[in-house]
């Protein structure tokens, strides 16, 4: 099973966890689009992108928490994610029967795992740190 | 994770901020362009990549080795990546298998010539090893210098306007074939470009660069074309016919009738943005949009641009610019209508800063506004195929 990166960790117990749990989710999607899964991707990606917005309340509820000041903003990017989750969604719903709906929704779940999801994480990384030390 | 991973990334050049905390991930196998005017930064951030600049701020890894922190910089040439600039830079008294094995230094002579030979069959130019670049055309010059780049297996690729020195009839199949070595290669790629077609046709996500070095808004070329996130995105994809107006009830009004603008409170000042392919024109039955009256129009190949007139108030006429698939005559036509599809209108803030609509008084606008629509080259046909009613 893949490991997160070195650069992509957040030196969070929880949210380390939730960003691992969601890269192993995302490569059994990519699995079974490469053939190496019976599983199918119309059950799988609705799966992953409910447990991806249980990270993101997880998060934000830890936020205010720790009293991030910039909670609002990062919900707003939570918010803004809406449209890449349905894409995927709609992506995924095809990627069985077609091949060419496969191939998108892996690039589509590389950048939202990594791009929208764990590197805008690392922007509050030294925050959290800092008040969880 | 394999790929370029960079994050919060400033640079200044003296007392000049040209990124402002930049952050991005190019996982291997991916093309990432970076699509912004020119002096937003971009190419500096592909320097810092490169290793060219010193990092000021932030961090970047490849591969999962870091190459580059506040306190650390990895050398260029330590840093496994692939560069091709705007102007290919080839070595001039270098012959094309010299200067494809020059990346190469280091392997034995037999292994880079055969890698170098293997390079150049990829790019259709097998034939051409001992040629000079003075002898080849621009197209050929690109391939070699891609290539180059692509020899000695980089972990990461940094194109800088790769097409910018093509005509546009070569752009075409060159960009098409320097996109299927890419993604034969699996290498990560980050392309840089002032041109929203190109960033449209070769991004697997772009990344659109304001001026002042800020990420503006990042996502696939639907979603960046369909889903712009403020003006400046909008317009970066070419002309928008402005309507300016006050939100109403949620609504803001146009002469094609009431825009819905979600999110706006009402005496809010506002402005629709509508692309030109974004007016829909029938000729004859009614497809629920307003009468028109066409002012010119312009057959431009496989479209046509035309300019409409229409009645906005008792304060005068607008006239909007439309492209339209394919011919459009209206003067074999009887009535015509427009209407606006949705999907191609956007209502942003009127902070005051954006232009006003064009107005037909003013005709030294109205012919600057047309020279940009005639040169965008975006030509999208529109979902429905309604707008070719008027032509048919």
């Amino acid at each position: 099973m893949a490991e997160l990166s070195k650069s992509f960790e957040m030196e969070c117990e929880i949210l380390d966890r939730d960003h691992q749990e969601l890269m192993q989710q995302i490569d059994k999607i990519v699995a079974v689009i490469d053939g190496q899964d019976g599983e199918r991707c119309a059950n799988l990606t609705p799966e992953m992108i409910k447990f991806a917005k249980q990270h993101f309340s997880r998060e934000e509820a830890l936020l205010t928490k720790v009293g991030y000041p910039d909670v609002e903003k990062h919900a707003a990017h939570h918010q803004n994610l809406d449209h890449k989750m349905e894409t995927i969604l709609e992506l995924a719903a095809m990627a069985d029967a077609n091949p060419l709906a496969g191939e998108k929704l892996k690039s589509a779940l590389k950048f939202f795992l990594a791009d929208d999801i764990i590197d805008a994480d690392l922007d509050f990384k030294a925050f959290v740190k800092d008040q969880e030390a | 994770m394999q790929g370029l991973h960079i994050h919060g990334a400033a640079h200044a050049y003296g007392d000049n901020q040209v990124l402002s905390k930049i952050s991005m991930v190019v996982p291997g196998g991916e093309l990432v362009c970076l699509l912004g005017p020119s002096g937003c930064g971009k190419s500096t951030l592909l320097r810092l990549a490169a290793g060219l600049e010193i990092l000021q701020e932030g961090s970047i890894v490849i591969d999962d080795v870091t190459v580059a922190t506040k306190e650390l910089h990895v050398p260029p040439e330590q840093r496994r990546i692939g560069l091709m600039f705007q102007d290919y830079a080839l070595f001039p008294h270098l012959n094309v298998i010299d200067n494809v094995t020059f990346g190469l230094l280091g392997t034995p002579k037999r292994k880079a010539r055969a890698i170098a030979a293997e390079r150049l069959d990829q790019v259709d130019l097998a034939d051409l090893t001992e040629a000079f670049p003075h002898m080849l055309s621009g197209g050929m010059q690109q391939r070699v210098a891609l290539a180059r780049a692509l020899a000695p297996e980089p972990k990461l690729l940094l194109l800088d306007e790769p097409f910018s020195g093509l005509d546009t009839n070569m752009r075409a199949s060159i960009r098409q074939m320097t996109l299927n070595v890419l993604k034969e290669s699996g290498v990560a790629t980050l392309m840089v470009t002032h041109d929203p077609e190109e960033a449209m046709f070769m991004a697997d996500r772009i990344k659109i660069l304001g001026h002042g070095g800020s990420i503006l808004q990042s996502g696939d070329s639907h979603e960046i074309y369909y889903h712009p996130n403020n003006e400046f995105v909008a317009r970066l994809f070419g002309f928008m016919n402005t309507i300016k107006g006050i939100v109403q009830n949620s609504m803001v009004q146009t002469p094609f009738g009431a825009v819905p603008a979600i999110g706006f409170a009402d005496g809010e000042p506002a402005q629709v943005l509508i692309r030109p392919e974004g007016i829909l024109l029938a000729a004859g039955a009614d497809n629920g949009g307003v009468p028109v009256e066409v002012n010119s129009t312009h057959l431009l190949g496989h479209f046509s641009v035309a300019s409409l007139k229409i009645a906005k108030d008792r304060n005068g006429v607008q006239e909007f610019f439309v492209r339209v698939h394919k011919e459009f005559l209206p003067e074999l036509e009887g009535r015509i209508t427009a209407r606006v599809d949705p999907e191609q209108c956007f209502v942003f803030a009127d902070d005051g800063t954006a232009p006003g609509e064009p107005m037909m008084d003013d005709l030294n606008i109205l012919s600057s506004e047309l020279k940009t629509l005639l040169s965008t080259g975006l030509e999208i046909a529109d979902k429905d195929g309604k707008t070719a009613e008027a032509a048919e």
